[in-house]
């Protein structure tokens, strides 16, 4: 059974800013349908300072709360502050330096945690948590299946979320401002949040 | 809702360096009043005596002279800036939260907007784990989204300011934290702010058009329909705007015959000075049949939003100790009472 640790976690996070990187432009294309039309130079800008820090890590505790400050330090915005959070939380919910999977479900679910005290989002409110929670919440169920599949679960969950954020009305940021005219337009921070979900399923298992 | 990538005129450099060039040029051009204490985080030239209450606030760039406009004698001590429309991280906050610590304590404004507040709660957290003397707060004086409407759901907007220069002004004099923060929430209460749009704006970082509206029409409020009175409809006349405007503004703060206010227009980039004026005039006189007092006038660009066109309307309800610390004197580059 492989286990999550610190070598993991690099690859999980070089994988995710590839493949941010790579659909930036259709992020910020999401954003500006009802927003400022930053999001994919947000998300970028923070999963860099995440990932750069995690390449450098040794200690899986120190290292998780590490990439949560760089993400708040190295860029602005609603997006630094949540991937900050979700980080600093996940450092939180870790104890030793090798995880199975059920302690590595505790972690996301510690940095789940850590983001919902920042935003009182909640599910169905078109924000990067109606991918978040529930590709967290996927994860205790499939453990059992070991962390590959634990994590195959949370990236389709967190893809079927940002999906559902098409058909909902926006109640945080600049998007609630404009009513039902959202409806019909996914939301930039839950396609990126399935996006890094998906890269992280990927890069646990990557061959070194 | 159509979105196009505008051609963009405006005189830029690489859009990543836009927020730290420009306040490099603005404290090169008032380097008496204004100073970079580091990246991002703009302090006062001549440091008010660590014995008073320091005024800190933070914001994203490109809202120009807000915020750190007002960083000053009588007025703020540091605004901590992020990226354009974005706001700067907590660990940068925290920098000027340790800074600025002291004995009689720190008061943080902080404008509602998701970004800020998140950033703000986070470094109040990490202030109070260090044992920073600080107290927070929010303001939250728009009225677009209905008169109803829970504060947590209100933007902070142009209003802020005025707080600055009351609750700076109570700094100034040498009153305690708890002082500055109970006079400055009763003033925070006491105002209310409409805005109005009638063209949009682009994102100087990438061009993104900002809240576009057809030729003929402009929009009271933020797009939610009608309440406020807002919503959008045909453009009206200077005077029929600004009677839509003040109206539920008057409701907002309950001013009533004998009350004193102070009337600001704050233009958000587009927007003359000259029509500005002419809204000025129907919101005063409208105050005035009310036999409203306005003691305090405002005609300026205090917060911007790029090229907009539009303004805020900001109406203050004044109490007794209110209105000499809007008069006191303060010396900021964009609020100077001599």
């Amino acid at each position: 059974m492989a286990s999550f640790d610190c070598q993991r976690l690099a690859k999980m996070t070089a994988t995710a800013l590839v493949s941010l990187k790579e659909r930036a432009d259709e992020f910020s294309g999401l954003d500006a349908e009802t927003g400022d039309g930053d999001h994919g130079t947000a998300i970028v800008s923070a999963m860099t300072a995440v990932d750069r820090v995690a390449q450098q890590g040794t200690e899986l505790k120190k290292v998780l709360g590490d990439m949560g400050f760089a993400a708040m330090t190295e860029s602005c915005g609603s997006t630094s502050t949540l991937i900050g959070a979700f980080f600093l939380g996940m450092s939180d919910g870790v104890k030793g330096e090798s995880l199975n999977a059920a302690e590595t479900a505790s972690m996301f679910s510690a940095g789940l945690k850590k983001v919902k005290e920042q935003t009182k989002a909640s599910i169905g409110d078109k924000t990067m948590i109606d991918a978040l929670q529930p590709a967290v919440d996927a994860m205790p169920a499939n453990a059992e299946n070991g962390i590959p599949a634990m994590l195959q679960a949370a990236a389709k969950a967190a893809a079927t979320g940002a999906e559902s954020t098409k058909d909902m009305v926006a109640k945080f940021g600049r998007a609630r401002n404009l009513g039902e005219r959202v409806i019909g337009h996914l939301d930039a921070g839950a396609v990126s949040t399935a996006c890094m979900f998906d890269a992280f399923a990927r890069g646990f298992t990557a061959s070194t | 809702m159509t979105t196009q990538k505008l051609i963009m005129k405006k005189f830029l450099n690489d859009p990543e360096n836009i927020a730290a060039e420009l306040l490099e040029g603005y404290t090169l051009a008032y380097a008496d009043k204004v100073s970079l204490m580091s990246e991002k985080i703009v302090v006062r030239t001549h440091p008010k005596s660590k014995d008073k209450v320091a005024l800190v606030t933070l914001g994203g760039a490109g809202h120009e002279p807000a915020l750190s406009g007002f960083v000053g004698e009588g007025m703020l001590d540091a605004s901590v800036v992020g990226d354009i429309f974005a706001a700067p991280g907590a660990p940068k906050l925290l920098e000027a939260l340790k800074t600025f610590n002291r004995e009689a304590g720190i008061l943080l404004v902080v404008l509602n907007h998701a970004g800020d507040v998140m950033s703000a709660n986070m470094a109040m957290e990490l202030a109070k784990r260090e044992g920073l003397n600080v107290r927070m707060l929010l303001t939250h004086e728009d009225i677009s989204a209905g008169l109803d409407t829970p504060d947590e759901d209100r933007r902070g907007l142009a209003g802020c300011v005025p707080l600055f220069k009351v609750a700076g002004a109570a700094a100034e004099a040498g009153k305690s934290l708890d002082e500055v923060l109970e006079i400055a929430e009763r003033f925070n209460k006491q105002m209310a702010t409409l805005a109005v749009a009638m063209t949009g704006a682009t994102h100087p970082q990438n061009g993104q058009a900002i809240s576009e509206l057809p030729d003929d029409e402009m929009e009271i409020g933020m797009g939610q329909h009608g309440e406020a009175g807002g919503g959008r409809t045909k453009i009206l006349s200077a005077d029929e705007t600004a009677q839509r405007m003040i109206e539920p503004l008057i409701s907002a703060v309950d001013a009533k015959a004998g009350d004193k206010t102070m009337l600001i227009i704050n233009g958000v980039g587009a927007t003359t000075l000259m029509e500005m004026n002419l809204i000025f005039r129907k919101a005063y006189r409208v105050l005035e049949a009310q036999g409203i007092e306005v003691i305090s006038g405002l005609v300026d660009e205090i917060l911007t939003v790029q090229e907009m066109a539009g303004f805020q309307m900001i109406l203050c309800k004044l109490d007794a100790d209110h209105v000499p610390l809007l008069k006191a004197p303060c010396d900021t580059p964009y609020w100077t009472v001599r």
